[in-house]
């Protein structure tokens, strides 16, 4: 396994690799990039359901949901 | 014993998890059901726990506020993604008395992103005609992945209705999706004989892949509701058990299908053993095949001493 690769995959799926080792390394690389697509994706989502949260917020509670919610 | 149906189930479980298509995910295929299963649960537990600590301090702003606050607040400013985390760091009484006030159809979209590992909780405490509610939109929507998550959430009591309120179809493909076996093996097992009967016949004259499901399904019931349900299908034609076969031989079923005879009684073992298309070659060594590829010839030989010669 690439060492990049095997850190990626360490920060998603945690320290032990064991259950993904059976994966060629095609496949190991193919994971991680799904990971990072679907990390990307749900940062993406939550932060649009959030700025739409914000949005729909009265005005005075605007700024103290948004740091809430990361925005 | 079986692996390829349930591979394929999970393989559909990842892919939603990772928000992109079976097809992406078809590369995980050499972990086995197993190992798709528990990548899953990581892949959940590595998104589902980003972000958590702010989902987490709006839990605690929603302590704070009367309950008919927080349901204006939700359904004007959360779309049902985010309040789905939110409620997954709420308390599950908090979180079921704020659901219990929300619109069908909102809960339905918020049940596809809830945590599955806080769902459980949160499920048990809505009321009852409110799950219904919701399973029959989510039903209706075709989700079934989402709705054999929420069978294993389910109390026996709401087992009971669901079970009885879902049709036969929709109960075969949820239960192919189901997490657990026995909880499925709770929720199919106090349905009546004449609805299990029903089940089993909607399952092998339906389409392929409602077959396919069913065969899914039975192999994950406990050994005593499996043979059963075995015996019910045991009586159909052999227009349709062959079918059947068929259906097994194409779908990577072979070793679902084994493991429901098996669950049989001699008698309806026999008959199955002299069905006329396992006089065709061809079919007879496709079987064959299949079986020894899963370690399951013994299984066959055994059938093949009920022959009649």
């Amino acid at each position: 396994m690439r060492s990049d690769v095997r850190d990626k995959l360490q920060a998603f799926l945690g320290d032990d690799l064991t259950l993904v080792e059976a994966l060629p390394d095609e496949g190991l690389t193919r994971l991680c990039t799904a990971l990072e697509t679907a990390w990307r994706g749900q940062a993406r989502a939550l932060a649009a359901a959030s700025d739409e949260a914000v949005q729909q917020m009265p005005a005075p509670l605007r700024g103290t949901i948004g740091k809430i919610l990361g925005r | 014993m079986a692996d390829k149906l349930a591979a394929r189930a999970e393989l559909v479980k990842l892919a939603r998890a990772l928000g992109t298509t079976q097809d992406e995910v078809e590369f995980t295929t050499p972990l086995g059901a197993d190992g798709i299963r528990e990548l899953r649960e990581r892949v959940v537990g590595a998104l589902y726990d980003e972000h958590r600590a702010a989902f987490r301090r709006v839990a605690v702003i929603t302590r704070t506020l009367p309950m008919s606050v927080n349901v204006r607040i939700t359904l004007r400013a959360f779309p049902p993604l985010l309040a789905a985390r939110i409620a997954g760091e709420m308390a599950p009484e908090r979180a079921a008395e704020l659901a219990n006030r929300l619109p069908v159809e909102y809960l339905a979209e918020g049940c596809v992103h809830l945590d599955p590992r806080r769902a459980a909780p949160l499920i048990s405490r809505l009321d009852p005609d409110r799950v219904l509610a919701v399973v029959a939109e989510l039903v209706d929507r075709g989700d079934f992945v989402t709705l054999g998550r929420m069978l294993d959430a389910a109390s026996s009591e709401l087992l009971a209705h669901l079970a009885a309120a879902i049709s036969d179809e929709a109960l075969l493909r949820i239960g192919s999706y189901a997490e657990s076996g026995p909880q499925l093996t709770r929720a199919i097992g106090v349905l009546t004989p004449e609805r299990l009967r029903g089940i089993v016949h909607t399952a092998i004259t339906g389409p392929t892949d409602l077959c396919a499901a069913g065969l899914s399904m039975i192999v994950r019931l406990d050994d005593a509701l499996r043979g059963r349900l075995a015996e019910y299908a045991a009586s159909a034609s052999d227009e349709v058990l062959t079918a059947v076969l068929h259906t097994a031989l194409e779908e990577g079923a072979v070793g679902e299908l084994l493991s429901a005879v098996t669950a049989m009684g001699e008698q309806s073992r026999r008959r199955v053993a002299n069905l006329p298309a396992l006089n065709d070659e061809p079919t007879r060594s496709r079987l064959e095949a299949a079986a020894a590829n899963l370690g399951l010839l013994p299984c066959l030989t055994a059938l093949a001493t009920l022959r009649d010669c």
